[in-house]
């Protein structure tokens, strides 16, 4: 879905972070799982996708290493850490603030 | 984001530049492919696959730039936002900021000046080739109280050819000469040196060379200027290499103009001065006089890697075979000292500095005490603010952390006026600095300076500003915000009390250390040093053995040209003397034997020696004691007479009259020096002639005429202001001889001036410390005083309203503040008991523990201290009771 990456800021930080919390996986393997999770409606495109999670690094949230990947290629890893794991919670309740709020804005009669 | 990450994101933009980028180019080519394999396994051919794979990748290089600038974004990003918002912060009080930073730039810029005093007196390394390598061999004479004299030529020639530690010596023994010819005939120091002293020395000359041993000992005349010699009296003449020049009444070459900073660095007892004009190879040869004849200040030069220990024990091997195999020296017990050139030149000042090191990180200290104080004033101000914070679930470390940059910002303020404050400090200080911190003319700015300023800053930051933090993050939430609607919060007393009592113990400390010197100053002013320095004018000249060749020549001179300034109008009287008291030319001071004695008691005996002319103890204030002073009788071919000070005498023949014995004494006669049986005439007080603190040793006096030495002092009393005949007695010199010259024109009163420097920069120095500590120490009991009575606003209401007086609400006040001050000056007192002995050395007619002292910096701090309590009290004992409750 064309324009589909013009994500909002945080919101691709959430996905990023969500997805990251089920098991640790590299830069492409966030984009497929966020993909098929929102059955195509997002689509992160790299450009978008690494310096987010270089960003998200910085801030101490999720730590990268090399691994092997499945077909036995070396990748770059990225896990959780304690510190992403609580900014996840967080962020989960300002998201469920946000839409509802939005949500009782567009439901009001 | 936490603190370390930070630290750790600005590391790793910094230092693992490379490495980084090597992962991030793996990273994006390792998902590249990745992308292409998944497309082929979609069902694309591997060139479709690779087109598709790079259409979405939008560009490689694109992206990797992006997450470039996302990992500079972050790490400045939340460095500015703290920053920003403790500037936010710090302009919202001004009044706090301005203080605070003036504060912190006071204890800065002291110790940021004392610090560039330091470097470059104690640590730089001298500005010499492998400066480490070298030192001074002392001959060590200790059974006749010299320790450290120097050497013989001879003595220099044999521990040459002995040691095995040691890559070469040199010898160097400063003097006087006079360059004639063109112009004016100048008198300058020269250092009279063997031929490769520059080479041991490590230095190089900026033109020309260094001497070559064809030079030294009778070899071709050759001189090297000063960079100040040529500039004044060679025009700066590029092309002066291998010219002539008359010095001494002989033909010199110049072959070598020494560098603008090069200056020699030896301690004060070497007795060479750092203002030499020219370097000469020694004119005689130096290995062929006398073995006892000990005037050369030898310099060594270790080998590589060779330690200070192996090279004394290598010494000592040397001392060992000279004692057993000559006599002059096996009965002399002659034992050898090696001494870093650099630790020794310094050891004089060395207790000085590190006491105004000392001292100025006392004041420091107190600036960041007053500074932590202010803090938490504001810590209790903001507590509401803060509590809400953590109430809303902000962690303590972040809150801690944020404080924490608000004192770096804090900091770096101060550090930057301070830095400021120590340049201009260093100014002040090169105005009254000693001659003996000679080198800290090029003191300075310098990298580890502006390093050293900065790493105190950052320290102090820590030291104030954690305390603080750490005491506002630690608090009961429910209990502030519940105290939130009234004014009267927990405050943490004990903390402030601390405070307080540390202020005043520093600098109870301080002003004893202060005091101490000061008296010690004003001691050394009020010393009879056995001479009178008023309305003296003394210069020095020095006749060329060429031209003044024997006895009778020289005294001719000198009595002639005395008896001529005598008539002089405006001169009261006038006298010579070989080694003017408190002046730097080197010492003559050798045995003696007094007749009448037992022989085993009269080894090693020696004795200061002096030459004067008839008039000299009359023109210096001296006052003789018995017998009679010189005269004109007093004759080259008559009998051989002396005058003894007191401590000779005392020593010589102990409860005996003086007059009228015999004593065997070193004359100079006929260019050599020999021991003469001679009589006393006469007694003088003792007169100091090293420093002002010291009766070094005996002295011996001889006749000018029995004794003519080609170096001499005029001393010369006049009735009015001494410098205004200075015209008149160089054109009369002028028409005696008009390649002589005179040099050291000025009054007695320099020298004694000069000899108490060191002390009275010390005193000053002290003095301003101790001020400051004091006057910060006032600021720092005012301010808690008058916090404590803003917290006590309803207490001290509901005593008034109950009938307190209002002197009974000063009395309360002030004793809470007289409390702290007792205890900070108890514990001031046992400090300073402990650490004042450290001043030991550099006191003079006091004691490190001298009660008066103690009266009077108790007095000081006690009425500095009431004082500063006298106004919080004073506004307590005033409010309006009516106003004080409603506050509630």
């Amino acid at each position: 879905m064309p324009g589909s990456s013009d994500l909002l800021h945080g919101t691709l930080d959430l996905l990023i972070l969500k997805s990251l919390s089920l098991e640790p996986m590299h830069g492409l393997g966030v984009s497929v799982r966020i993909e098929q999770v929102t059955g195509g409606v997002f689509r992160v495109r790299p450009g978008s996708l690494f310096p987010a999670l270089h960003r998200l690094e910085q801030r101490g949230w999720i730590s990268g290493d090399w691994r092997a990947s499945e077909n036995k290629r070396r990748a770059r890893y990225y896990a959780l850490t304690k510190a992403g794991r609580q900014q996840l919670t967080a962020e989960k309740q300002n998201w469920k603030k946000v839409s509802d709020a939005v949500t009782s804005v567009l439901e009001a009669t | 984001m936490p603190f370390w990450l930070r630290i750790r994101n600005i590391a790793r933009l910094l230092f693992r530049k490379r490495p980084m980028e090597a992962e991030l180019d793996e990273e994006m080519r390792s998902s590249l492919e990745m992308l292409v394999e998944r497309n082929m396994l979609a069902g694309m051919s591997p060139a479709d696959a690779r087109r598709q794979a790079h259409l979405e990748f939008e560009g490689l290089e694109q992206v990797k730039e992006q997450v470039r600038e996302v990992r500079v974004g972050v790490t400045i990003e939340s460095f500015v936002q703290d920053t920003r918002y403790a500037l936010r912060m710090l302009r919202r009080s001004p009044g706090f900021t301005v203080v605070a930073a003036l504060t912190l730039a006071l204890g800065i810029g002291i110790n940021t000046a004392i610090f560039s005093v330091v470097y470059t007196v104690l640590i730089e390394p001298l500005p010499f080739e492998r400066p480490e390598e070298l030192a001074i061999v002392w001959s060590n004479f200790e059974k006749m109280g010299a320790p450290r004299a120097p050497g013989s030529g001879f003595e220099l020639r044999e521990i040459h050819d002995r040691a095995r530690m040691f890559q070469d010596f040199a010898g160097i023994w400063a003097g006087n000469g006079t360059f004639t010819g063109e112009g004016d005939p100048e008198q300058v120091k020269v250092g009279f040196v063997t031929a490769n002293f520059l080479q041991v020395l490590g230095a190089r000359p900026a033109l020309g060379r260094a001497f070559v041993s064809e030079e030294g000992g009778r070899g071709r005349p050759a001189v090297i200027l000063s960079h100040g010699l040529w500039q004044r009296r060679f025009g700066r003449d590029a092309n002066i290499i291998g010219r002539a020049v008359r010095f001494e009444g002989g033909n010199f070459t110049i072959v070598g103009v020494m560098p603008v900073d090069f200056q020699l660095v030896f301690p004060p007892d070497a007795n060479v001065p750092a203002d030499i004009q020219a370097w000469v190879p020694f004119p005689y040869d130096i290995y062929s006089m006398p073995r006892d004849l000990y005037f050369i200040r030898i310099l060594g030069r270790l080998k590589h890697g060779v330690t200070l220990q192996q090279a004394q024990a290598d010494a000592d091997a040397v001392a060992h075979q000279l004692r057993s195999q000559f006599k002059e020296f096996g009965g002399e017990n002659l034992k050898l000292v090696v001494s870093p050139l650099h630790g020794d030149a310094v050891r004089n000042v060395r207790p000085a500095l590190v006491a105004l090191v000392a001292g100025a990180a006392l004041v420091l200290l107190i600036a960041c005490v007053n500074v932590a104080n202010l803090l938490l004033t504001r810590a209790g101000a903001r507590r509401k603010e803060i509590a809400l914070r953590v109430s809303l679930g902000s962690p303590r470390r972040r809150i801690i952390r944020q404080l924490l940059t608000e004192s770096l910002v804090l900091c770096g303020v101060g550090g930057a006026l301070g830095l400021l404050l120590g340049w201009w400090g260093v100014e002040l200080l090169m105005s009254i600095k000693p001659d003996s911190l000679s080198r800290v003319g090029s003191a300075g700015l310098h990298p580890p300076i502006v390093a050293f300023a900065a790493l105190i800053s950052i320290g102090s930051a820590i030291l104030f500003g954690l305390a603080p933090a750490l005491e506002s993050t630690k608090l009961n939430i429910v209990d502030t915000l519940r105290a939130a609607g009234r004014g009267n919060t927990v405050t943490p007393r004990r903390l402030r009390a601390f405070l307080v009592v540390s202020e005043i113990t520093l600098s109870f400390i301080l002003l004893i250390g202060a005091v101490l010197m000061i008296r010690t100053f004003e001691r050394l002013g009020s010393v009879d040093p056995g001479f009178n320095s008023t309305r003296i004018l003394t210069f020095e000249i020095e006749l060329p053995g060429s031209r003044y060749e024997s006895d009778v020549d020289r005294s001719n001179f000198i009595m002639r040209w005395e008896e001529k300034l005598k008539a002089l109008p405006g001169v009261d009287s006038v006298g010579a003397i070989s080694h003017l008291p408190l002046d730097d030319y080197p010492n003559w001071y050798s045995p003696y034997t007094p007749e009448g004695r037992p022989d085993g008691e009269t080894k090693g005996l020696l004795a200061d020696y002096r030459t004067v002319t008839p008039g000299y103890f009359a023109s210096i204030g001296g006052r003789l004691v018995a017998g009679r002073d010189f005269d004109k009788l007093d004759q080259a071919k008559g009998r051989l007479v002396v005058i003894v000070d007191e401590l000779l005498a005392r020593t010589a023949w102990p409860g005996q009259n003086p007059i009228g014995k015999k004593i065997k004494a070193e004359h100079f006669v006929d260019g050599g020096f020999g021991d003469q049986w001679s009589e006393v005439v006469g007694v003088v007080r003792h007169i100091r002639h090293h420093s002002l603190s010291k009766e070094l040793r005996g002295q011996i006096y001889i006749p000018y005429t029995q004794s003519s030495r080609t170096h001499m002092s005029f001393v010369i009393k006049t009735k009015g202001d001494p410098t205004a005949l200075i015209q008149a007695i160089r054109r009369q010199l002028g028409e005696m001889d008009k390649d002589l010259a005179i040099a050291k024109v000025r009054p007695m009163r320099d020298y004694v001036a000069q000899a108490s420097a060191a002390a009275s920069f010390t005193a000053v120095l002290a003095t301003i410390f101790a001020a400051l500590a004091l006057l910060l120490a006032m600021v720092g009991i005012y301010g808690v005083l008058s916090y404590s009575v803003s917290q006590r606003t309803h207490e001290l209401g509901v005593r008034m309203a109950l009938g307190a007086a209002p002197r009974q609400i000063v009395r309360l006040v002030v004793r809470e503040g007289l409390v702290l001050i007792g205890i900070g000056m108890a514990l001031g007192a046992l400090g300073a008991l402990g650490l004042s002995r450290y001043l030991e050395t550099l006191l003079y007619g006091v004691t490190p523990s001298d009660p008066l002292t103690y009266l009077i910096v108790a007095g000081a701090v006690l009425a500095a201290a009431v004082a500063a309590c006298w106004k919080p009290a004073y506004r307590a004992s005033s409010c309006n009771p009516v106003e004080a409750l409603r506050y509630d």
